[in-house]
């Protein structure tokens, strides 16, 4: 050690700390191996530098380096992937600003300037990258979007994008490729802030998605901390990069934990349970490229890179240049890509750091290039994660006797109420039917066209023509009306808006009977088995299920999930939370999804995902309408994992494919409709309406509180408020589903659909 | 076996009027009433008769639960709905026939109720066996092109017949008792009203159907009072005359039988539309396989036709006056509808023939009510302070409303003070002891001003010239 | 205006309760939650959403309804001897003893100090649409009503009739009534603060403010 490192050994001793506090953010706390004794020993010897001899000081100094090295290389060793997740978390990590002073030669922030920004968490800039080949510079202007967590300040809200933070990345993405230039982006977001404030959380990062899909110019991704829905907001790129210590997830570890422990609100979560989540979530890099949702790893150093890690920044941007360079090619011609990647290779292999290229490549694409640009992105995601979802055909026929015995036990459960007063089953066939057409009159009556006149026709002279669109194909319902489960009990329950509205309570046969689970008075929707929707929605024996025998599956081997599946499975007599089927209504035929409560709270993953995405080919192929109806949804399934959180950009993509193809995409919420699946496929629909009584939202209440520490309103996220915000374009009574469905069918959607 | 109790969920003179049959019939019976209604004779008669258990007191007439709550708490074995409230509810009726502890509703099935509740319905069935309704549509129109189609059938078909000043009703299909309903004079302003309509009963009922009629001008408003039993016995009870209301469509005076031709002329042959109107109405009683009391409404034009409107599946308030005209030659006491209809309820045989049944003289309700007709038959409220009427042998009256006490009208309820009823050897005899009968009918009271009281005694006087005349 | 303040606090002071009685609101069977001296809660939470302490169950039809205090108090006159009975509309159960709060207090005194418009009959009372769409756009102008001014719909016997506004102008400062609530003859309507009066009814809350402790 020589003498300009004594003179320094203040700030040298400073830096020790920070890598002891930083020792201390990876192992969630200074108690670890007594690091506080460590710290205060450094600490010690700082404040008393002057009271050492030179001698003493380097000693002392090299002392506690020794210990440190020694620490830090232990934990090296043993990283876990929650300890991952705190070198992600950490202020030390570098951020977006870092990269953008070191890994860019130039950059202009636009649309914000520190806290003086829409929103301080997304950070947008023209930046320029030179390329040096034989002496020569290139210049590449692109557009970098990313989170900015800040150095601790409050304004930058840890990374958390607002919707209107997303509203501006989208804007500057459209800008991008206006102008013909590529787009960096950059993740470190522990998730989107949860707000249903204009254009509303799920909303926004729902109309990013359907714009990247098909956005013409080549994105790169970066991520460091990759928090779910928010990460996908700037996501949906052609190649994705990540940081060998950053984290890629559906849900933190701390959320997932409360979840799979039942965790009550307000209660500490157990951090053994956390941990243990952070494993099973198969969050980082690692874990990732094995399941293929990213492309490349970035190697940071053994601890994670910080602010002052230049070389990591040196690889990075040569990453991102490699990266970009390929997607160009791509386009461009398979041999030149090849060659080139070939050569990088090589590259890379001979002198190892391999930032230099003796090539330069143009980042502006022509039309066709563009075209196949898009090609080459609906493929990738189109295969992304794929494989990891079961095919069991074989019960299918099995799956029908059960939902053949499922009516079966509906009659005997009838039966058995009215046998308690000795009446004959064939009276209760008339009442269930008789019933049955009230009902259908106030579905179907609304449409019918058709009337006789009271007296016999007699020759008058009539102006008008009749002609009617609405006419044709009415006359098709005349089965046994379906009557819910829930009706075959004498009791009464009360409406919930009973104090608000006077409502009376209401005896169970009829709400659930003849009122359609609607409470006369108020209007209150009651939940109704998704059954019953199968039953009344559509025209008799139209519904056809196909790929029934795609399954859901534990693909991340996730502890006890294998059983909960099997229980869902045996409840349900169904394999995955969505159901896909070809139906008609009034004659025209249309498919649709519905993800439906009773399996795992209709949360979606791979197998979710995949049916969706062929429900959504099936529909653009055959020209038909496509519907959506969400009887209920929980959000992205964390048991897969990012597995699901890629469902996100994958069934966006297939979305946005069947609505150029001309296609009309009708999504319909009910019960309660959150997260990532809202977020995305659903949100992006031009035509999302709100079954009465419906929520609506990304984040429940509880998480709003716990992220957030602001408490919501009892009505946050009704569909009334939805509606208000500008989330849904209507509301739409259950008993007038059919007929809206119909008139909406007939009345929307381009001239490429098969029946106009 | 244990008398039967039958728990009467309903209040006023109805009420008492069931209390009286079911003495008749020697059944046992339980009242209901409201706060506001504490006061009310049909309570206070209840706890004379019954005792203090025998009276419950609810929330409201109209809530369900109430009344099943209080039938298990009670056992009755049935309810008496009375008119208005529940009497027309088939859910009630079907709640009561289903529920795990089942109750016998007095009424008819509950299929019945529901099938005849919908005039459109009752108009299908109707027309299907050849029975004239009023030409129109005869299922909601939703489609406005449909509706001007018919609009100018119904106007061309007027113009056919030479009818002077041609018009067509639009109504809200889910209305009722006068709501939503315009009169259309010309097809030009038909699109403009068929639209309001439309919005209207979308806003108001949530169900944007509108039915399309021509409207009737210069005609009487008359019923058929028919009893059925479970045993596809039916009878009539001869007609009544329902001409007289008030401008809010309320009865005021009704008359049996339905017209008169022995005394007043009119302009077709009376007795013989009569006479078609009892045959059509037996004949849909048939259809529907009807099983209790009920009243076919029918009008009659100028010409002598006659169209039905719509069926009652009630006790209707002007019963009796059908059973006063009425003799059941088997039996020695007066006829009692509401004594036939229990019975008939709790499925037993009528017991007699319509060759059983005899008519003879004329009578009349009067309807004495609480009411400014000056001012459109506002209702008055206010205390009662004197309220006395002439005893005669040929009146009958009913009333809630105590005669010893002064008394406080509820303000939640319509203000009807009592029903007259009285006989007559013939139309004359009974219009002139109904005159007779109001200028000795004393009613003194003050509102909360001090200001005196205003029934519609006078109005009923006047309008008696009207009766039956054409 | 001459009240006198200094009575009336005085007054509130000595005894600063008010009674809630408790009535069945419909038949059924009760079984009680709460002994006779508890403390109970009413709603709490940022919109009330989160129920106070519950006192009753009321079951009819098999639908046991869980009655929960709107106030808080002490609970009185506990009915023990109706447990597990059946109980007609409106029987009286128990009485919450409720301690007025400062802001209890201010609204008691503003019924002496405000003009107070009154309901002509026990009716249902209704404000018209308009009146409505103003009062719930929660702005802190409040509704200037004139003498004539028709503003409120009653409605009796079925029919709705128009209730012109008789009294001094000024603007509403509190309602006392629900949308629809069948409300006692003579019983407030609205309190009414003619705009002169302004200073002097904001100066009687400041003085309640800083004279009262919870």
């Amino acid at each position: 050690m020589d003498q300009k490192y004594i003179l320094d050994s203040g700030k040298y001793l400073a830096g020790l700390q920070d890598r002891i506090t930083y020792l201390g953010d990876i192992k969630g706390g200074l108690e670890w191996g007594r690091l506080d004794q460590l710290l205060e020993k450094v600490q010690e010897v700082r404040n008393n530098i002057f009271e050492f001899t030179d001698k003493q000081l380097i000693n002392l100094i090299s002392d506690l380096e020794d210990r440190i090295t020694f620490f830090e290389e232990r934990v090296a060793k043993t990283l876990t992937p929650i300890e991952i997740v705190n070198i992600a978390r950490s202020v030390q990590r570098f951020t977006l600003l870092d990269i953008l002073e070191n890994v860019y030669d130039s950059f202009t922030e636009l649309g914000g300037e520190g806290d003086c920004n829409i929103d301080p968490a997304i950070l947008v800039a023209r930046a320029t990258l030179t390329r040096r080949v034989k002496n020569r510079l290139y210049y590449h202007q692109v557009m970098v979007i990313g989170h900015e967590k800040g150095k601790g300040e409050e304004f930058r809200n840890g990374g958390s994008a607002k919707p209107w933070g997303n509203e501006k990345a989208l804007r500057y993405m459209k800008v991008a490729e206006t102008e013909g230039i590529p787009i960096h982006t950059y993740i470190f977001t522990p998730g989107a802030y949860p707000t249903e404030d204009y254009p509303g959380a799920a909303q926004q990062i729902a109309r990013n998605l359907f714009q990247m899909a098909r956005l013409r110019v080549p994105i790169v991704t970066f991520i460091s901390e990759g928090g779910s829905g928010g990460a996908e907001a700037i996501g949906l790129a052609d190649i994705r990069l990540m940081g060998s210590r950053g984290y890629y997830s559906v849900i933190s570890p701390e959320g997932a934990a409360a979840i799979e422990g039942r965790i009550k609100e307000g209660e500490k979560v157990p951090q053994e349970l956390v941990e243990h989540c952070a494993a099973q979530l198969k969050i980082t890099a690692k874990d990732n490229l094995m399941l293929k949702t990213i492309d490349r790893i970035i190697e940071e150093p053994p601890l994670g890179a910080r602010r002052e890690d230049f070389a990591f920044f040196r690889r990075l941007r040569y990453e991102m240049v490699r990266a970009t360079d390929e997607v160009v090619l791509q386009t461009k011609s398979f041999r030149a890509f090849r060659a080139y990647a070939l050569k990088r290779q090589a590259q890379e292999i001979g002198n190892g750091s391999g930032d230099e290229f003796d090539i330069h490549i143009k980042w502006s694409l022509s039309d066709s290039e563009k075209a196949k640009l898009l090609e080459f992105r609906s493929e990738k995601y189109r295969k992304m994660g794929k494989g990891f979802t079961e095919s069991r055909r074989a019960i299918s026929r099995k799956l029908e006797k059960a939902s053949n015995s499922l009516r079966q036990s509906f009659y005997d459960l009838r039966y058995g109420l009215l046998r308690h007063h000795s009446r004959s089953v064939q009276k209760i066939l008339e009442e269930v039917s008789s019933e049955g057409s009230i009902f259908l009159k106030t579905v179907t009556e609304p449409m019918r066209a058709a009337y006789d006149f009271v007296f016999p026709k007699p020759d008058y002279p009539t102006t008008t023509e009749v002609f009617d669109p609405f006419r044709k194909s009415i006359f098709v319902q005349d089965w046994e009306h379906y009557i819910s489960p829930l009706a075959n009990e004498d009791r009464t329950v009360t409406c919930p808006n009973a104090d608000k509205y006077g409502c009376r309570d209401l005896w169970v046969p009829d709400l659930y009977g003849e009122f359609c689970g609607v409470c006369p008075s108020c209007g209150h929707h009651f939940p109704l088995e998704y059954q019953w929707y199968l039953e009344n929605l559509f025209d008799k024996d139209s519904v056809r299920e196909f790929n029934a025998h795609i399954a859901s599956s534990n693909p991340l081997r996730f502890d006890g999930f294998d059983i909960k599946l099997k229980k869902a499975m045996e409840r349900t007599k169904r394999r995955s939370a969505i159901i896909t089927f070809d139906a008609a209504v009034h004659g025209i035929k249309l498919v649709v999804a519905m993800l439906y409560s009773d399996f795992r709270s209709g949360t979606v993953g791979a197998a979710e995902g995949e049916k969706f995405i062929r429900a959504c080919d099936r529909a653009k192929i055959t020209r038909r309408p496509f519907l959506a109806y969400i009887h209920t949804t929980g959000g992205i399934r964390i048991h897969e994992g990012t597995l699901g959180v890629v469902q996100m950009p994958r069934c966006t993509l297939a979305v946005r494919e069947y609505i150029d193809s001309g296609g009309l995409y009708m999504v319909v919420y009910d019960n309660n409709s959150y997260a990532g699946p809202v977020a995305s496929f659903l949100g992006c629909s031009p035509y999302q309406v709100g079954i009465r009584s419906s929520r609506i939202g990304f984040a429940g209440p509880r998480v709003i509180r716990e992220t957030t520490g602001a408490d919501v309103p009892p009505d946050y996220h009704s569909a009334k408020n939805a509606l208000r915000r500008g989330h849904i374009q209507g509301i739409w009574d259950r008993r007038d589903f059919r007929k809206n469905l119909f008139e909406a069918m007939m009345t929307m959607g381009s001239p490429h659909l098969y029946y106009k | 076996m244990d008398k039967k109790r039958i728990l009467i969920a309903n209040r006023g003179e109805i009420a008492i009027r069931i209390m009286n049959a079911c003495d008749e019939l020697d059944l046992d019976y339980v009242v209901v009433y409201t706060a506001q209604d504490s006061a009310s004779l049909h309570v206070k008669k209840a706890i004379e008769e019954k005792g203090p258990e025998a009276v419950y007191r609810i929330s409201n007439y109209k809530d369900p639960n109430e009344i099943f709550s209080v039938a298990d708490h009670c056992g009755a074995d049935a309810i008496h709905p009375g008119y208005g409230f529940f009497s027309e509810n088939f859910r009630f009726a079907r709640r009561a026939a289903l529920r795990n502890r089942p109750l016998t509703f007095i009424g008819p099935r509950w299929e019945v109720i529901r099938d005849l509740g919908s005039k459109i319905n009752t108009k299908r069935i109707a027309k299907q066996l050849g029975i004239p309704v009023i030409p129109g549509s005869d299922e909601p129109l939703y489609s406005e092109i449909e509706a001007e189609v018919l609009a100018e059938k119904l106007f061309f078909q007027q113009k056919e017949q030479g009818v002077d000043k041609p018009s067509i009703l639009v109504k809200a299909s889910a209305g009722g008792g006068g709501m939503g309903i315009e009169e259309v004079n010309h097809l030009d302003t038909f699109r403009q009203i068929y639209r309001r309509i439309q919005n209207y009963a979308k806003r108001q009922f949530g169900d944007e159907g509108v039915l399309i009629e021509q409207c009737m001008r210069d005609y009487h408003h008359l019923e058929v009072q028919l009893l059925c039993s479970q045993h596809e016995e039916i009878v009539h009870f001869s007609t009544r005359n329902c001409t007289i209301q008030s401008t809010g469509r309320q009865k005021r005076i009704e008359v049996a039988p339905g017209f008169d031709p022995k005394t007043i002329d009119y302009p077709f042959d009376a007795a013989k539309v009569l006479d078609l109107m009892v045959d059509y109405s037996i004949q849909l009683a048939k259809e529907v396989k009807y099983d209790n009391v009920g009243t076919w409404e029918w009008i009659v034009t100028r010409d002598g036709k006659p169209y039905l409107l719509e069926v009652n599946t009630r006790i209707q308030v002007e019963n009796e006056i059908s059973a006063r005209i009425s003799r059941i030659s088997k039996h020695d006491a007066p006829v009692n509808l509401i004594r036939e209809q229990i019975r008939s309820a709790f499925g037993e045989k009528l017991g007699f023939k319509q060759k059983h049944i005899s008519f003879a003289g004329t009578s009349i309700e009067l309807r004495i009510v609480a009411e400014d007709v000056k001012r459109g038959f506002a209702p008055w409220c206010g205390k009662i302070t004197t309220f006395s009427f002439p005893e005669k042998p040929w009146v009958r009256l009913y009333s809630h409303v105590p005669q010893d006490e002064p008394y406080e009208i509820p303000t939640e309820y319509d203000p009807n003070l009592a029903l007259a009823i009285i006989w007559g050897m013939n139309t004359e005899q009974a219009k002139e002891r109904a005159r007779e009968f109001i200028s000795k009918t004393v009613i003194r009271g003050e509102d909360s001003r001090g200001k005196p009281i205003i029934t519609n005694l006078e109005y009923l006087k006047d309008r008696l010239d009207d009766v039956l005349k054409f | 205006m001459d009240i006198n303040l200094n009575d009336l606090l005085r007054q509130f002071k000595s005894h600063p309760y008010e009674d809630h009685h408790i009535d069945a609101p419909h038949t059924g069977v009760v079984s009680f939650k709460v002994k006779e001296g508890q403390e109970v809660k009413g709603p709490s939470g940022q919109w009330l959403h989160k129920p106070g302490t519950l006192l009753y169950i009321l079951e009819r039809e098999k639908n046991p309804k869980r009655i929960t205090s709107s106030f808080s108090g002490t609970v009185a006159n506990l009915r023990t001897q109706l447990e597990g009975t059946f109980v007609h509309a409106g029987e009286r159960l128990l009485t919450v003893q409720h301690k007025l709060n400062r802001d209890e207090i201010i609204d008691r005194i503003l019924r002496k100090v405000l003009f107070i418009f009154r309901a002509p009959q026990r009716a249902r009372y209704f404000f018209t649409p308009e009146a409505i769409s103003f009062l719930e756009k929660d702005t802190d102008k409040g509704l200037s009503v004139a003498p004539g001014d028709e503003i409120i719909i009653m409605s009796l016997m079925k029919r709705d009739t128009f209730l012109p506004y008789e009294g001094p102008p000024g603007i509403i400062y509190k309602v006392y009534f629900q949308q629809g609530d069948l409300v006692e003859q003579e019983a407030p309507l609205f309190g009414l603060c003619p705009p002169g009066k302004l200073p002097f009814v904001q100066k009687v809350i400041q003085r309640i403010r800083t004279e009262w402790d919870d």
